[in-house]
């Protein structure tokens, strides 16, 4: 048992875990949208309510982060704005993500 | 005017708080592009070299209170209703700097007062956790965003009463950590100013450098720091640098 190459291995997880939890965080900070004057995180979450909500009103109501009550009035808009903010984040998540794996050939 | 960053920036005997502050107004005019105001006192002004362009407001300071054995002055936040010459602020603590616009977009709220409820140590060593050392959860007063409401005005009232009576208020809410501190003083505030209920919090987590990590260099995109044999570049998001060293990379 080659003690060193594990702890080196130990560290090398530890490294990529803590940059994987960092870009998590940062992701969540990316997904912040403020519409209508209103706070909401372009999460999977609140993309899929307004996906299914879109598909049979023209307008409906949802709440915010802080659960204020917001009338959404152009869906498609807010849609689009959601899903830039979410696949922006992630984009950033999937580049770090591909790097560790280069790293790791 | 309408929106607007507000910092208070006082000199200590152990710590350039100036320096820190250079770093920060160049991250606020890099991705905040707004008009900023900076509240200090007579001593920190007139020794700042480089002092960045921005409106100065000098004022007298109470300079009897500690953080951890060293002194710190920074108390003078609950007048920041008073200080502020914008209609919507942000209050930034001066080693809080932007990688990002997410301040921006919160300006954009119709809250009336937002502050956040969790922070994150980067290191991931739970350093961030005081949950155990009082009976009410702790607000993160290094970030304010707020408009000039009464309800708001209510709050800053509140904290100067808190202050004013911080004994009092510690023993109330058990709170274990005497010296005054702006997170209690604010936690305090808007629990009582909300009838004891709920706040309005900013939904993400304050990224922050801890005090004992190694900073290895700053610049305009990022900050690169070592723990232990662990190299990190944090970059893309707001960072809370507690650790003073950062004045001299």
């Amino acid at each position: 048992m080659d003690l060193d190459s594990i702890k080196k291995y130990s560290q090398y997880s530890y490294d990529i875990n803590l940059q994987k939890k960092n870009a998590l965080q940062k992701a969540a900070s990316e997904q912040i949208v403020v519409y209508q004057n209103h706070i909401f995180s372009a999460d999977a979450l609140t993309i899929c309510l307004v996906k299914t909500l879109s598909q049979t009103h023209k307008q409906f109501f949802m709440l915010d982060s802080n659960s204020n009550p917001v009338m959404v009035s152009d869906p498609d808009d807010f849609l689009k704005k959601l899903i830039q903010a979410n696949q922006q984040s992630l984009h950033t998540y999937h580049q770090l993500i591909e790097r560790f794996k280069k790293k790791e050939k | 005017m309408d929106k607007g960053i507000l910092l208070y920036c006082f000199d200590t005997e152990l710590t350039s708080y100036q320096k820190i502050a250079n770093r920060c107004v160049k991250q606020i005019e890099k991705y905040l592009k707004m008009p900023i105001t900076i509240i200090t006192d007579q001593n920190t002004f007139e020794a700042w070299p480089n002092r960045p362009t921005c409106d100065y407001n000098i004022i007298e300071i109470d300079r009897a209170n500690t953080k951890l054995g060293k002194p710190w002055y920074n108390v003078e936040r609950f007048k920041a209703f008073e200080h502020s010459p914008y209609k919507v602020t942000a209050v930034l603590d001066v080693d809080y700097f932007c990688y990002s616009d997410k301040i921006l977009k919160l300006m954009e709220s119709n809250e009336d007062f937002l502050v956040h409820d969790r922070a994150h140590d980067v290191t991931y060593r739970q350093s961030m956790k005081y949950d155990r050392e009082s009976m009410i959860n702790l607000v993160w007063a290094t970030v304010l965003i707020f408009k000039r409401t009464q309800k708001v005005k209510n709050i800053f009232d509140t904290v100067g009463h808190v202050k004013k009576n911080y004994q009092h208020y510690c023993n109330l809410y058990r709170i274990s950590y005497k010296n005054y501190r702006n997170d209690y003083a604010f936690a305090i505030a808007l629990n009582q100013v909300n009838g004891f209920t709920h706040t309005e919090f900013i939904k993400d987590s304050i990224a922050t450098v801890p005090t004992d990590v190694k900073i290895l260099n700053v610049d305009d995109e990022g900050i690169l720091i070592r723990n232990g044999e662990s190299t990190v570049l944090l970059n893309g998001q707001d960072l809370h640098v507690l650790n003073k060293e950062v004045a001299n990379v």
